[in-house]
């Protein structure tokens, strides 16, 4: 890979890589941009209503989803965690104490995260550190270590970056090496992209061929959930630019910063701005999407059968389209191509 | 490809031949539209993934917004329908075809559409719909590319597919030259993410 041009320091830190890619190419992303502030907004006033003495310094709140993307929107679910760095005894009165400073807050009027306990319950990081592969990381585990890893904001407490650490550490404590993307870390995430698409059908057959939530989620596919495994994907490839002694630092910065800044940054690195400009500017049209209320709330009623005869699902499936032709040219049209189908097929 | 024009299966199944990626069903003569909105409203099961359709730009006989209505009718069929600017007549009749709505740059025969300034007045009262950047209209209109350029400048994230093809001495499409290629290379790179028309048979 040849980086070029100004967009270089992107390789240091990727944030506000959305703002480079709307002055390089005059594109504009309104629907990104709303989100963020209304993330910020959001984020700021959580923080000043949730009682945070309720938190012991064992525990912290961290948001993921579209709170971590930056993409709030009044309609977003709130997936929210309380995370210690050891294993907790059942009714532990920290925990108990915590939980219940954060149920008061979160998940109200239809905003609960999903129903499987992923989130919005109390989880400790050793497990997820411990139990990588084999029958103890189970999809639960999985779900908590990339959504952590890939997706995950601290909105109070102070062990977020510990846990965050160990997490990123168990994948490259042994057998990285320089200028090679970290395979164990590499094929955990693509093991969670295709999870999430195995799980997608294995929730489908449970719901005898009439999952009413088949349909949004088949749309999170293609936009959101597509985002975080490219998001998660890139930076890893990228660093075939970094010697290992360096990766870890690398990683962070790039992990941490919102993912629409990721392939952002990674575009402008590409050399593949142009690209770039209309790959973004199909996930604003889905964010735009997700700010109405109205098409969220259609797209909430809209069954599989409908779907031939729907403009909204008309327009998911053309957002959906567009933003994969732009991920796959960034892939395997541009510097990255003799990687990815080495790193990710393989 | 001429002597099968309107027989769309066999169209289907040799373009299907060379790739399945994207096709473009071409209606340039307005008598072959009802055939292909017949075929296209059948609902024929085809391997592309990416679907347009090119809305008749000769032989026009009925009253554009009829034409129009025709297009429409086929919309959630189609990922682009095509249009030359300069078949375009009254603006409002297009609105209802939204994104799906693309309208290509124009070669010299044509009095209008060649540039990003005859467009851009379109763009602002059809703001859904996306451009096709023919590279062959865009060298015959600036042999130096530099209209292709400004084409993208103007309209990044409007770019929906690319007409990629060069042109004889009597404008006729024709598969693309060597010196095209390494021409049309640089405005090409940054095309990588749409789907590329061959406008011409690729050489046997």
């Amino acid at each position: 890979m040849d980086p070029r041009g100004p967009a270089t320091e992107l390789i240091d830190d990727p944030t506000g890589a959305v703002g480079r890619l709307e002055e390089r190419t005059g594109a504009q992303f309104e629907s990104i941009a709303r989100a963020r502030e209304y993330t910020a907004d959001e984020l700021e006033r959580l923080g000043g209503i949730i009682d945070s003495s309720a938190l012991s310094d064992r525990l912290s709140l961290v948001l993921c989803g579209s709170y971590a993307r930056r993409e709030l929107t009044p309609g977003s679910d709130d997936d929210w965690a309380l995370i210690a760095l050891d294993p907790f005894p059942p009714y532990d009165p920290d925990v108990v104490r915590a939980m219940a400073a954060c149920q008061a807050q979160l998940g109200q009027e239809g905003k609960a995260p999903g129903a499987q306990d992923v989130f919005g319950v109390p989880f400790d990081v050793e497990t997820l550190v411990l139990n990588v592969g084999l029958d103890a990381d189970s999809n639960t585990n999985l779900t908590r270590r990339m959504l952590l890893l890939l997706e995950s904001h601290e909105l109070l407490g102070t062990i977020h970056t510990k846990a965050w650490d160990q997490i990123l550490e168990r994948y490259l404590n042994y057998g990285i090496k320089d200028y090679r993307p970290p395979r164990f870390l590499l094929n955990d995430i693509v093991r969670y992209w295709r999870t999430i698409c195995v799980d997608f059908e294995g929730k489908h057959a449970q719901g005898d061929g009439d999952d009413p939530k088949w349909v949004s989620r088949n749309a999170k596919l293609r936009t959101s959930r597509k985002l975080l495994y490219a998001g998660g994907l890139v930076p890893v490839l990228l660093c075939h630019l970094i010697p290992a002694a360096d990766m870890r630092a690398f990683l962070s910065r790039w992990l941490k910063a919102p993912p629409t800044d990721r392939l952002a940054a990674a575009f402008l690195l590409c050399a593949a701005e142009d690209e770039g400009a209309r790959t973004l500017g199909a996930y604003d049209r889905w964010v735009a999407l997700m700010r109405n209320e109205d098409a969220r709330e259609a797209l909430k009623n809209l069954r599989q059968a409908d779907r031939p005869e729907s403009p909204l699902w008309a327009e998911i499936h053309q957002i959906g389209e567009d933003f994969q032709r732009g991920l796959m040219a960034l892939l395997f049209s541009t510097p990255l191509r003799p990687l990815a189908p080495q790193y990710a097929i393989f | 490809m001429a002597d099968q024009r309107e027989q769309w299966p066999v169209l289907v199944a040799q373009a299907a031949a060379l790739s399945s990626f994207a096709v473009e069903l071409s209606a340039i003569s307005e008598p072959e539209l009802p055939g292909l909105v017949d075929y296209l409203e059948q609902g024929p099961a085809l391997p592309f993934h990416y679907v347009s359709i090119h809305a008749p730009s000769k032989q026009r006989q009925g009253d554009e917004a009829h034409r129009i209505a025709q297009l429409a009718d086929v919309l959630r069929r189609v990922d682009a329908i095509v249009v030359h600017p300069d078949t375009i007549g009254d603006v409002r009749h297009y609105a209802p075809l939204g994104r799906r709505l693309v309208l290509e740059n124009m070669d010299t025969r044509k009095t209008f559409g060649h540039r990003a300034a005859d467009l851009l007045p379109l763009f602002e009262r059809l703001p859904s719909a996306g451009l096709c950047l023919d590279v062959a209209h865009a060298k015959d209109v600036d042999p130096t590319m530099a209209v292709a350029r400004e084409l993208l400048d103007a309209f990044p994230g409007r770019l929906r597919q690319v007409h990629v093809s060069s042109l004889d001495a009597e404008q006729h499409h024709v598969p693309l030259t060597p010196g095209d290629e390494e021409l049309f290379a640089p405005v090409l790179d940054r095309c990588r993410d749409v789907p590329w028309i061959l406008e011409a048979p690729p050489p046997s």
